[in-house]
């Protein structure tokens, strides 16, 4: 018998909703339910589709699966503990989210004007780095779903590569907290740069092989072209964010219309396509990882310079190791963040980067306390999978798939 | 949350947003439930297309309890160049709802991207949409009873709440009772005698040389 929490003892579970069951059939059309354990929703995402033949007619999702209370968590740690939750809600792009919180809670403390530019470098480094390996897991697996197995590998050869930098950087692969409010948790080690300049030297011929093995594959062409079309107004409507957007049409990027973190020092192009297919958005993101490269590459020169890589403010930047057996003040400073976190002036702000899916954003209250009253997430990823119910309608069901895969949603966010 | 180590210095806000001019792009405008839908739909008329985030906050103390905060951007439909786009203005509507039955108007009429956000406030917060086309619980099980991130709803949920956190000794792997080995201390002995430049009496024991 299974209970929950509450005592409650839970009904049956719903009669046939496994991988790919029939749920109901009437008529013409016939009702599936696919997932939550279907290998091409890259997570646990549930669809039903009703289908006439193999034309989609109607489809419904069921998300939540993978729900964590992430936000509820973060508002009962410190400020400065919640990073690390916030940090595993997208978790093939942990540096952004973690960037998008400290430089909230930066404005609501009034540091911003005050972080070092080598921190706001590194910074720019580390989220364009990510950048490129969370649309690497997205070109590899996307792949994979149309039965491209090779370019997994070259991508996440290049992933790897990525991987060992923030690694090297931080001390964890995935969610390694580097960034912090303030600036960042140290500064880069020897032989970062080293290994910087060769991944910057052999990523063009590694994505020259890419857009050879993918671009003008006539198999990916077929699958992609004219599939899940997205019109600007049904982009606008749907609240669409990210290369999604656009591939619509609409030239929106978070890092060009309200400059953040030091990106206004930083000369890209936001790769735009009309077409508003699955085709257009998988050309935009391979432009995007290019633009990062060239960011990356601009931001290595400015690395040359040495600074500091944290505020000056010993109320908010712990102190450095070696100084607090020597200093007093640096002891009780390092004691008072790491017991009691420091106290931010109470307020609301709303601050959105972004992040390779799109539009991310928190919203932050604080009521004066040494924990954030509130963090509400903008999930880039769930607003644009849930623009599936008007994209998939009138395509086959086959090509589900394709529009799951081209959306790139990341579950550790939709269900945080 | 307070606790030994967190005294309270100043009071906290009861109502933090009222206390602080906007520190980020966005201006704000707070509108009564009763008035919130023309608000949406004139703004939305205004040239505001995009409905970005529609979040709650609970401030459990404060009269009303609940805000309600959309987040709109006027983005422009035709905009295929970053200068096209340019800088797009921000608007944060804050709509108060009361801690009896709380209910708002649902925007999912005006933006259908609405649904699935008033669907996780609902299940979140317990505050209602009128008119919403499908209102059920999304990311909490469709049994669950609470809504988890009010402010008076444990972090651990009612139930584990009311039964005390194990204390550390039923932890451990040693079964309660057991007599102490003495290792530990002889370790430590050996450890301080070491950093001291003195050989413990009866030599070592480890078989290693310094």
């Amino acid at each position: 018998m299974n209970t929950i929490d509450t005592g409650d003892v839970l009904p049956a579970p719903l009669p046939g909703l496994g991988s790919m069951d029939v749920v109901a059939r009437a008529g013409n059309t016939m009702t599936l339910s696919m997932g939550p354990q279907h290998p091409s929703t890259h997570g646990v995402l549930q669809v039903v589709v009703e289908i006439a033949g193999e034309i989609v007619e109607r489809l419904e999702m069921e998300i939540g699966y993978l729900h964590t209370g992430i936000e509820k968590s973060a508002e009962n740690l410190f400020w400065t503990q919640a990073g690390t939750v916030i940090e595993r809600m997208d978790y093939l792009n942990p540096l952004g989210n973690a960037m998008c919180y400290v430089l909230a809670v930066e404005r609501l403390l009034g540091i911003t004007d005050r972080i070092p530019e080598r921190a706001k470098d590194i910074r720019i480094l580390m989220c364009e780095l990510s950048r490129v390996a969370s649309h690497c897991v997205w070109l590899g697996t996307g792949g994979i779903d149309l039965g491209a197995i090779s370019t997994f590998f070259y991508s996440f050869d290049i992933r790897e590569d990525i991987l060992d930098l923030i690694e090297d950087s931080g001390g964890a692969r995935m969610h390694p907290n580097y960034l912090r409010i303030g600036g960042v948790n140290g500064d880069l080690p020897a032989g970062f740069i080293a290994k910087l300049d060769a991944l910057i030297e052999k990523f063009p011929k590694r994505m020259r092989e890419l857009r050879t093995l993918l671009q003008n594959n006539p198999i990916l062409r077929d699958r992609m072209i004219d599939v899940g079309v997205i019109t600007p107004e049904q982009a606008v409507a749907w609240n669409l964010s990210g290369p999604a957007l656009r591939g619509s049409g609409i030239a929106y990027d978070v890092r060009k219309a309200f400059p953040y973190g030091g990106y206004e020092k930083y000369e890209f192009d936001v790769p735009v396509r009309s077409e508003g297919d699955a085709y257009a958005r998988f050309l935009v993101r391979l432009d995007e990882m290019d633009e990062s490269m060239r960011i990356v590459a601009a931001v290595r020169k400015a690395l040359d310079e040495p600074g500091p890589v944290m505020v000056d403010d010993p109320k908010i930047a712990q102190p450095p190791k070696e100084t607090i057996a020597l200093s007093m003040e640096a002891l009780i400073h390092h004691f008072k963040i790491v017991s009691e976190s420091f106290r931010v002036p109470p307020g609301d702000v709303y601050q959105a980067i972004e992040s390779p899916r799109g539009e991310l954003g928190y919203y932050l209250v604080s009521n004066g306390n040494n924990r954030p009253y509130r963090v509400r997430t903008r999930p880039p990823s769930m607003y644009n999978l849930q623009a599936l119910k008007a994209m998939a309608p009138g395509n086959l069901i086959a090509d589900i798939v394709v529009m799951i895969g081209s959306l790139d949603p990341v579950f550790g966010e939709v269900d945080r | 949350m307070p606790s030994s180590q967190n005294p309270s210095i100043a009071p906290l806000a009861l109502d933090p947003t009222a206390l602080r001019p906007p520190i980020d792009d966005a201006e704000i405008v707070r509108v009564a439930p009763a008035e919130l839908l023309a608000k949406l739909a004139a703004l939305k008329a205004e040239g505001y297309s995009l409905l970005l985030d529609v979040g709650a906050v609970d401030y459990l103390e404060r009269e009303p309890r609940y805000d309600v905060v959309y987040h709109l951007l006027a983005l422009p439909l035709a905009a295929a160049s970053v200068a096209e786009v340019g800088t797009p203005r921000r608007l944060r509507v804050l709509c108060g709802v009361g801690a009896e039955a709380p209910e708002v108007p649902t925007a999912s009429a005006l933006w259908p991207s609405a649904d699935w956000a008033e669907r996780e406030i609902f299940d979140f917060f317990g505050i209602r949409f009128a008119g919403h086309p499908n209102l059920r619980r999304i990311q909490m099980p469709y049994d669950w009873v609470g809504h988890p991130l009010r402010k008076d709803y444990p972090l651990r949920g009612p139930a584990r709440e009311a039964t005390p956190r194990p204390p550390f000794a039923l932890k451990s792997n040693v079964p309660a009772g057991a007599p102490p080995s003495g290792k530990v201390a002889a370790a430590l002995q050996k450890q301080i005698a070491r950093a001291r430049g003195q050989e413990p009496a009866g030599g070592s024991t480890d078989g290693e040389k310094t």
